[in-house]
């Protein structure tokens, strides 16, 4: 018998803002304990929240660029419960009237090809602080400097079907926060944050199973795994007759293992309501349209326009314009006058390595393009230009001075050639006759041959025609 | 509609205030007679459409996104009732650990 | 007279220094000390103050409106030199590391912050006896409380020990302790005033308000603390009040009577003393209306959910994690932390409107009880709309229905409590500014008279007021 499984995520992401959510404390992640804090982040009796407009402005920015409605109206509502590292007692965040609403992301799925997945809202609120664990023997430490930073939480419909779909999600909504600058979704510092929930039924069942929640994944591969092993669970319970609780289960990396919280989950009553402290937030249409328009362009249409445009293949599209990096650097190569095909090829082959190590692009543009033109214009060879390409790292010297001075210059005059071809032909008798007796295919012997003797600056295309010469004789 | 020793214990948990066995009975009572007395509002007519009453301005001014925290006059530590290596002490979370 | 201002002007013009107005405080601090009505102050504090007043340039110094002027404030007010208790234990010897903008707005006036005062516990209680720190006694009669929750700052008013003194209200807890007390005591318009620093209770329904001994006492410094502060994101983006010179009559004036604030019950005395200040409103030339407030009725309970709901999520704060004081339990575990801390640290009345206010948001009642009384706020809202669309200029009232009751007399009944409020929580509902003025006394206790008015139209309200003020024998035995 066969299962549907159905997953929906709840992706938190910190946003790129100088300051915190509700107070003009620092958002920066790494500084000693407790120092970026201030009455409001401390909760101290007395201190009022006052809401970051950038907050507002990149949240606008990432609910647009996922397709969603933003509303004119929303309201920031008090989620009350206790937590040491919550230091009001509630957290400020939106409840029924959220910032946005029905957005689409467009993903690949391994099983099911291209499909849209539904999300349900996008909403502002504050960030928890830290609980430490393992600091203080037999104690939690907390640390408020992360209390306050804001965050948008990204709520999926269920709309995927299976572990892999549910990371080539979150690859997407990562691209497009990323491209729009709204986070650096770094889940190694917390800034993007994933929760998500499972169940599983009969294809074709309308109803929903029971669904149980997964947490502290901290990678999108913890993600699939996490999910695969949470779905074979649940799938082992109903086929032994059990029955699926809602629950929470905590995923254990080392382990692969995912286990319930040990605390009995009681259902929490939050006891939303509007936050007396924050007015409605109300925004124009115009400003919305504005922060919609000061979007870069997305990882989507880039991709299509880079086929149409550049004449390149879905997959290198894809690859190309998968982080605003690499899709600048590679259209910054074409302009500089660099044949796209090549650009492409080079960018993702050479330069990618580079970039993926250093997490820079240490040749530039212009004399990428260059280098390119040199093969193109059979100055060097391709073979040649590989390794030029090292020497132009981190310096400023010219692709063609550095040819000529590693002798890669590309030989094409007939007599420099002609002394080379001779010597193959006179070292390799046996290959000359059975050449000459029909066996057309050792051309590209004789070739490689004079490549090697040249040391690479041979130009194949002009050997070629010698050897055809001197081998008809 | 009043409210009975359950619902005292239950809003107590919420609320994280420890109530005694012995002051529970009155509490109770007192508790119950507020809330039958609030519960007149019952008799307003206001349809679900009713709008709720804003206070304040209509709409939020926003702050520019600039680095200026209040100054604190004195650190965390001299208010925090346990602070050891620049953190907030509390004992180990027990039965709220996972949340 | 204003007191206020006199002291005000003999420091700005050199007659005397705010160095000796500080030591009679302080001397006057001590001899009140029976009223129970100061919490902390000390005269090396004092003398502090007075320095920063006394050290000012000539030049800066004859810019102070409120020069040397000494203010009590309520101790739900933050300062750093003093602790904020709010008459709390949780918060015993708690300092806060920043000041309220009212606090850092009166002294750039000129202000001497002369002491703390006693209050009810966080402000919930209309008798001041809800305090950690004991009751405070009327200063008429010790046997009697002065209202509350302002009644520390109220009583020091009254006692003469400042001219001025800051109170909060929540739902009537300057005006009607200065209604017990005799004296003048200004609720302004929600978001006129900053909130930041004041220790919230009710959100939406709280206002740092004055005490003055007069009409002027009071509005001057309230004037002198208002206007939008973008650390309050409910203050309303306009600018300080800028008072109008008291009028001499209520000419051209429409003044309502809402006939739901004159129940035929109403207290004989304060019948009587509304009967006098209504003979005088016409003298003075205004027209009177008979309005209708049809709603009134359901402001108390409209009161005690929302003001419940949103102390209870403010009052989450205090968990003994970060600041205050901190009980662990036998578990000695975290849950033992907060239900110690929460539980023993809060007094009665706190630990009631907490439970109420978890309550009435809890799953399934949220409904039923929060957002319906939000309606019927919008409906008492509406009710006031409607009386100064049809001409009323603003609308007079009794402040309390009866004068001063006797300490213990409504300890174990909240709801009776609860409805010593009733003619002033209308206004904190709607937001409106509002003021509470003396005008006679009954069986030698004070009466007071209050004015309502449209959103930000304190300027008008208080004028009008001071011309009543000045035509009414507020130390009259009324008959």
């Amino acid at each position: 018998m066969t299962w549907e499984t159905v997953i929906g995520l709840e992706v938190h992401v910190q946003l790129l803002t100088r300051s915190k959510m509700f107070c003009g404390c620092a958002n920066k992640f790494g500084a000693p304990p407790n120092t970026l804090v201030c009455p409001v982040c401390l909760g101290l009796p007395g201190a009022l929240p006052v809401p970051n407009e950038q907050a507002i402005r990149l949240a606008t920015q990432a609910a647009r660029a996922l397709g969603c409605t933003v509303h004119t109206r929303s309201i920031f509502a008090r989620k009350n419960y206790f937590y040491p590292d919550l230091p009001k007692g509630y957290q400020i965040s939106q409840f029924d009237q959220p910032l946005a609403t029905g957005g689409t992301i467009e993903c690949e799925s391994p099983e099911r090809g291209r499909i849209g997945i539904g999300v349900t809202r996008l909403h502002l609120e504050e960030d928890a602080g830290k609980s430490l664990h393992d600091r203080i023997p037999g104690k939690t430490a907390i640390d408020l400097n992360r209390a306050g930073t804001p965050l948008v939480e990204i709520v999926s419909e269920p709309d995927l079907r299976s572990p892999a779909e549910a990371r080539a999600y979150l690859t997407i909504l990562k691209q497009i926060l990323v491209y729009a600058e709204v986070s650096d979704c770094n889940m190694e510092e917390g800034s993007l944050r994933v929760d998500a929930n499972i169940s599983i039924r009969r294809p074709g069942d309308p109803k929903l199973g029971t669904k149980a929640e997964v947490k502290n994944m901290n990678s999108f591969a913890n993600v699939e795994r996490a999910l695969i092993v949470e779905r074979d669970r649940q799938v082992a319970l109903l086929e032994s007759g059990g029955r699926v609780e809602q629950v929470t289960m905590l995923f254990n990396a080392a382990a692969g293992t995912v286990k319930p919280m040990r605390s009995k989950e009681e259902s929490h009553d939050y006891r939303y309501f509007p936050d007396p402290d924050l007015p409605p937030l109300v925004l124009t249409q115009k400003w919305i349209e504005e922060q919609h328009a000061a979007l870069p362009e997305l990882p989507e249409p880039k991709r299509e326009r880079f086929m149409t445009r550049y004449a390149i293949t879905a997959y290198d599209a894809g690859v190309l314009a998968s982080e605003r990096p690499v899709a600048d650097y590679f259209e910054a190569v074409v302009g500089a006058g660099a044949e796209a095909k090549a650009a492409a090829n080079w960018v993702m082959g050479e330069a990618m390595s580079g970039y993926n190590e250093t997490g820079r692009f240490s040749v530039s543009a212009e004399r990428l393009s260059k280098l390119i033109g040199l093969v193109k214009e059979g100055v060097v060879s391709l073979q040649a230009a590989k390794r030029v390409y090292p020497e132009l790292v981190d310096g400023n010297e010219d692709p063609g001075a550095v040819a000529e001075r590693l002798g890669l210059i590309q030989v094409g005059d007939a007599d420099a050639l002609g002394a080379w071809v001779e010597e193959v032909l006179a070292a390799n008798p046996s290959e000359v006759e059975r050449f000459r007796g029909g066996e057309a295919k050792l051309m590209g012997f004789f070739v490689g041959q004079v490549m090697k003797k040249s040391g690479g600056k041979a130009d194949p295309k002009a050997v070629q025609p010698l050897l055809i010469g001197k081998l008809k004789k | 509609m009043s409210i009975g020793r359950e619902d005292v214990l239950h809003v107590a948990k919420l609320a994280e205030l420890a109530v005694s066995e012995e002051e529970l009975p009155k509490l109770t009572e007192q508790l119950g007679r507020i809330v039958d007395y609030v519960a007149q509002l019952n008799e307003v007519p206001a349809g679900e459409q009713a709008p709720p009453y804003l206070a304040g301005p209509e709409k939020l001014t926003l702050r520019p996104d600039v680095v200026a925290p209040v100054p604190l006059a004195r650190p965390p530590a001299d208010f925090a009732p346990e602070f050891s290596q620049g953190l907030f002490v509390v004992p180990r979370l027990g039965a709220m650990e996972d949340q | 007279m204003s007191a206020v201002d006199s002291v005000a002007s003999a420091v700005r013009e050199g007659r005397t220094t705010a160095a000796v107005g500080a030591k009679e405080v302080a001397s006057r601090l001590e001899k009140a000390a029976a009223l129970n009505a100061s919490l902390n102050w000390s005269a090396e504090q004092l003398a502090a103050e007075a320095a920063r007043v006394d050290g000012a340039s000539p030049s800066d110094r004859a810019r102070m409106p409120l020069a040397g002027v000494p203010i009590a404030v309520k101790d739900n007010i933050v300062t750093t030199e003093q602790p904020t208790t709010c008459g709390s234990r949780i918060l015993e010897g708690y300092v806060s590391p920043f000041n309220a903008t009212v606090i850092n707005r009166l002294r750039a006036a000129g202000a001497m912050i002369a002491c703390k005062a006693n209050l009810d516990e966080f402000a919930m209680g209309s008798s001041t006896e809800h305090s950690a720190f004991g009751r405070v006694k009327h200063p008429d009669d010790p046997s009697r409380v002065p209202g509350g929750s302002s009644g520390g700052s109220a009583a020091l008013v009254a006692a003469g020990v400042v001219p001025a003194a800051l109170g909060s209200e929540t739902g009537g807890s300057v005006r009607q302790p200065a209604s017990f007390c005799g004296i003048v005591g200004i609720k302004p318009s929600y978001g006129r005033v900053s909130r930041y620093g004041l220790v919230a209770f009710g959100s939406s329904l709280d206002a740092v308000s004055t005490f003055g001994r007069t009409m002027d006492d009071a509005a001057r410094v309230l004037a002198a603390m208002s206007g939008h502060d973008p650390l309050d994101a409910t203050t309303i983006a306009q600018p300080p009040l800028v008072l109008d010179p008291p009028r001499r009559d209520l000419k051209g004036l429409t003044i309502g009577l809402p006939a739901e604030y004159f129940p035929r019950d109403l207290h004989q005395g304060v019948r009587t003393g509304l009967d006098r200040t209504i003979k005088t409103v016409k003298e003075l030339g205004a027209t009177i209306k008979e309005v209708s407030l049809p709603h009134t009725r359901y402001a108390v309970p409209t009161y005690y959910i929302i003001a419940p709901a949103e102390a209870a999520a403010n009052l989450a704060r205090y968990d003994g994690v970060r600041y205050g004081q901190r009980r662990v339990g036998p578990a000695g575990d975290l849950r033992a932390l907060y239900q110690a801390t929460r539980g023993q640290g809060f007094g009665a009345e706190v630990r009631r409107r907490i439970l109420i206010g978890t309550y009435v948001l809890s799953s399934g009642y949220y409904d039923a009880y929060y957002r319906k009384a939000q309606q019927v706020r919008a409906l008492l809202a509406e009710d006031f709309r409607r009386a100064f669309d049809a001409g009323c200029d603003m609308l007079l009232t009794p402040t309390t229905p009866t004068p001063a009751f006797k300490a213990g007399e409504k300890t174990e009944d909240p709801v009776a409590m609860y409805l010593a409020d009733i003619f002033v929580c209308p206004a904190n509902l709607a937001g409106l500014p509002a003021v509470s003025f003396p005008v006679g006394r009954s069986e030698g206790l004070p009466l007071g008279a209050q004015l309502i008015a449209p959103n930000f139209a304190e300027a008008k309200m208080l004028s009008a007021a001071a011309a009543l003020e000045a035509a009414i024998d507020a130390a009259a035995e009324v008959r």
